[in-house]
């Protein structure tokens, strides 16, 4: 290939003034690389900052939260309020007990009713079991009306010190501007709480003979419950009169704490965050107590989550290694696009579906004959937790896709090629080589795929039921079609409602810093996955 | 691994084709196999017979008549991009995992069978066609596991059954003196030139009656390379070995027969003594001679 023909170049310089002539361009002392370097960085430093001060204003708004929490939780205390919670739990305990019962008159009504017999045969043969239950009921009128009055008396000292908070919040306001006489005319008056609980306190006498008579009242029926008249439903009356005799044991025990409660017993300071990181109850803007219990949102975002990642996964990951190993490029064509193209629908759009398709067709579904064997069949709600979990699913699909679709596309081709050639089949290559050795990008597909889901607004805003509590896993699968409230969903609906600086406002934000929290412990995971089990095989 | 060789190039653009075309009639045959000189009392074992090839529109292979003969060592050689890899997937089938590759025209038969054809498992002709790669490739799993790993797809389980191949094969592979100690390690962790042989062993695992090597030395040093070929000078006895080099006296130290390859057309096939000393083409005498390729 030799040649004897000069050479050449373009650039004609000998090569001494070639490599010696380094590009002097400067502005403001700079060259153009160090503008490209300063750029990026600058891009970098701005996103840090931004990040940083998301969590800044997150944590700063949501501190507020404790003292105020605090403080409601001493109000509660010496406004008496947790005294008459205390009479309220009896009589509540006694209503479960109540309800019990009627659940069990339905029940015999309509196996009465099934065995032929008419209405009016029925009502006649459910007379025993009604008067007992009249009676059973109505022993704790008495205790009722105690309770509402009691209600009334701690409700309007709560008030009386919430509005006396509120004109020393006006009072500081005068100060504040100037206005001194103003203000000196504003006479405040601290609620004095010891005096204002005496009447509760007075009625303890009351109370212990009328509990006495309700425990006696209650003890002589259930001394002699009425037989059901379906042999087969009493074992549930059976089971009613060992319920109600541990009831009746347990009667001293809310005595005693009526009896003993203290007024001014302090607060344990960790309580103002636990009660919110345990409560099981979020209750707001109620005339009596509210509680900030983050529990049931959590619960109602992991369940749905849960439900989302169950039906994600298996479609996410089987699309991937469908169309990455097995599919004709005319399926890939297709299919890839289509369902990248799923991450594209707003999620409002999912949520209208959610709630006049889904929701309306898993109803009609579950209260087909042939399906009732399905575990929470019929349901009742048509927002529920799967639902939501079934349209978030959706969602999760493409991101699953994609990212899992990469992480087998990562698996270098000698493997394949060297299980085939060793007489694999290709699902025993798909299941041996491709599955493990794309394993960890598998993971944190998925745990990328969660993230999204845990901190998706809409849809379960729209689809999720709304109901802030605990779904009653008694129940087994059925559970999962109970209607439940999210950690997402409830500040974007309460968020607009709230009074700026209130105790609510600063529960919310508290709520904002455990979803953070939580997206950035699966999003290290995701990342320590990858890291960690870069390529390896069992 | 596509590798879209420069060489390939219209045919009238390079110079000896005329030749070649013109030397065309007085190739040993058109029709029938090149039948080499020596080694004519072995068997023949793989039949190629006027195959030609292709990738979807491009015709990668034309032609091709050869012989391969039991228990000796064949090898491929010829300038990058000729086919050599293309013919040596065909072997096994291997080419099918390409989309839209085909064997357009004749027959690959083995032991008589055309394994082309639809009544063939292909899963049970790559058992008997073993194959080792030009980049070793064990998996990301134990020494062990690698060796087994072919045993395993075919349910075998029984752990002495196992560890008893696993010995055998790297004997044979000429590794378990280096290996015995950490059966239970990352192959990964095994050098280059171990883990070549350790993929030899995996081959010869799932006992096949022919091996196909795709380069096997070209990324190893030279001690790893004279390993690799005293242990296929070793292998020869038990197995029909078909080795594609790029190195010319590897071919000439480890294999009995030579086949030419030259833009997808196999020029010349003989035993390797005649090829290297008295080749009958003039393009094959260049290629030897290092004038152009
Ligand atoms: N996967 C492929 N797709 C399309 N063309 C290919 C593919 N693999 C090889 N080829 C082409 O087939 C011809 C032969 O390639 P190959 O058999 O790899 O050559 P060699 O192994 O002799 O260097 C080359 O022109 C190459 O570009
Ligand atoms: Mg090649």
């Amino acid at each position: 290939m030799s040649t004897s023909a000069k050479i050449k170049r373009l650039d004609q310089r000998p090569m001494k003034d070639a490599i010696m002539s380094k590009n002097k361009f400067r502005f403001l002392g700079l060259t153009l690389d160090d503008f490209i370097k300063y750029f990026f960085q600058g891009n970098a430093l701005i996103a840090i900052v931004v990040l940083a001060l998301i969590t800044i204003s997150l944590f700063s708004s949501g501190i507020w939260f404790i003292p105020q929490n605090y403080q409601n939780l001493v109000i509660y205390r010496q406004a008496g309020l947790e005294y008459v919670d205390y009479l309220r739990q009896e009589i509540d305990d006694h209503t479960a007990l109540t309800r019990y019962l009627s659940n069990l008159r339905l029940q015999q009504m309509q196996l009465l009713l099934k065995e032929g017999k008419t209405p009016e045969e029925a009502q006649a043969a459910l007379t025993p079991l009604d008067t007992f239950i009249t009676a059973y009921s109505d022993a704790a009128t008495p205790l009722n009306d105690m309770l509402s009055e009691q209600t009334d008396i701690a409700a309007a000292i709560k008030d009386k010190h919430n509005s006396q908070q509120e004109e020393l919040h006006g009072k500081e306001m005068l100060l504040k501007a100037g206005k001194t006489e103003e203000a000196a005319a504003l006479q405040v008056e601290p609620v004095d709480f010891k005096t204002a609980v005496h009447p509760l306190l007075d009625m303890r006498d009351t109370y212990i003979e009328t509990n006495g008579i309700f425990a006696e009242t209650l003890s002589n029926l259930v001394f002699h419950p009425p037989k059901m008249v379906s042999r087969s439903l009493q074992p549930k009356m059976d089971r009613f009169r060992d319920l109600s005799r541990t009831y009746l044991i347990e009667l001293p025990k809310y005595e005693d704490q009526i009896m003993n409660w203290d007024q001014f017993k302090p607060i344990p300071k960790y309580k103002a965050l636990t009660s919110f990181l345990f409560g099981r109850q979020w209750l707001t803007a109620s005339f009596w107590q509210d509680w900030y219990g983050i529990i049931p949102l959590l619960v109602g975002s992991l369940t749905v989550s849960f439900v989302a990642l169950v039906i994600a996964i298996p479609f996410g990951v089987g699309a991937a290694i469908y169309i990455n190993q097995i599919a004709s490029p005319t399926e890939q064509n297709l299919i890839k696009p289509y369902i990248e193209f799923i991450s594209a629908i707003p999620s409002v759009v999912l949520g209208f579906f959610g709630i006049a398709v889904l929701g309306q067709s898993m109803r009609w579904l579950s209260q087909q004959e042939w399906l009732a064997w399905v575990p929470g069949f019929p349901i009742n709600e048509r927002l529920n937790i799967f639902t939501a979990g079934a349209l978030l699913a959706l969602m999760a699909v493409p991101t699953i896709f994609t990212l899992t679709e990469d992480a087998i596309n990562n698996v270098p081709r000698a493997f394949k090629e060297a299980s085939y050639a060793l007489g694999a089949t290709r699902l025993q290559t798909i299941l041996k080589i491709m599955i493990p050795a794309s394993l960890s990008g598998i993971i944190s597909a998925v745990l990328l795929g969660l993230g999204r889901v845990v901190g998706e607004t809409m849809v379960v805003l729209l689809c999720a039921g709304g109901r802030i509590e605990i779904p009653d896993f008694m129940q087994g699968l059925g559970a999962f079609f109970q209607p439940v409230h999210t950690m997402t969903g409830i500040i974007a609906q309460e968020m607009g409602e709230v009074v700026q600086g209130s105790i609510h406002f600063h529960a919310l934000f508290m709520v904002g810093i455990i979803l953070f929290l939580l997206s950035l412990v699966i999003n290290y995971l995701a990342q320590q996955v990858v890291h960690k089990y870069k390529i390896s095989i069992g | 691994m596509n590798e879209h060789a420069p060489a390939v190039k219209p045919h009238h653009t390079v110079n000896y084709m005329s030749e070649s075309q013109a030397s065309e009639s007085a190739r040993p045959s058109e029709t029938m196999a090149i039948e080499p000189e020596h080694h004519k009392r072995a068997r023949t074992l793989i039949d190629i017979e006027h195959v030609d090839f292709f990738y979807g529109k491009s015709h990668a292979l034309h032609d091709i008549n050869l012989k391969i003969k039991e228990k000796l060592v064949t090898a491929f050689i010829g300038p990058s991009g000729c086919g050599k890899s293309t013919l040596l997937r065909c072997l096994n089938r291997m080419n099918d995992l390409i989309d839209g590759t085909r064997v357009a025209n004749g027959a690959i038969k083995i032991h008589g069978v055309d394994i082309y054809d639809p009544a063939v498992d292909v899963i049970e002709l790559r058992k008997r066609v073993g194959m080792v790669f030009q980049k070793s490739n064990p998996f990301p799993k134990s020494i062990y596991e690698n060796i087994v790993y072919g045993l395993r797809l075919q349910g075998i389980n029984n752990k002495s059954r196992l560890d008893e191949v696993v010995e055998r094969s790297l004997r044979g592979a000429a590794l378990w003196e280096e290996v015995r100690d950490r059966l239970h390690d990352s192959a990964l962790g095994l050098s280059g030139g171990q883990q070549q042989r350790l993929c030899i062993a995996r081959a010869i695992a799932v006992e096949p009656e022919i091996i196909l090597m795709d380069e096997p030395c070209s990324a190893l040093d030279p001690i790893a390379t004279a390993k690799v070929e005293e242990l296929i000078h070793e292998l020869k006895k038990d197995y029909t070995i078909v080795i594609v080099t790029h190195n010319m006296q590897q071919a000439g130290r480890c294999s009995d027969m030579t086949a030419f390859f030259y833009l997808g057309k196999l020029i010349e096939f003989d035993a390797t003594e005649k090829i290297f000393t008295n080749p009958s083409q003039k393009q094959t005498e260049d290629y030897i001679t290092g004038r152009f390729g």
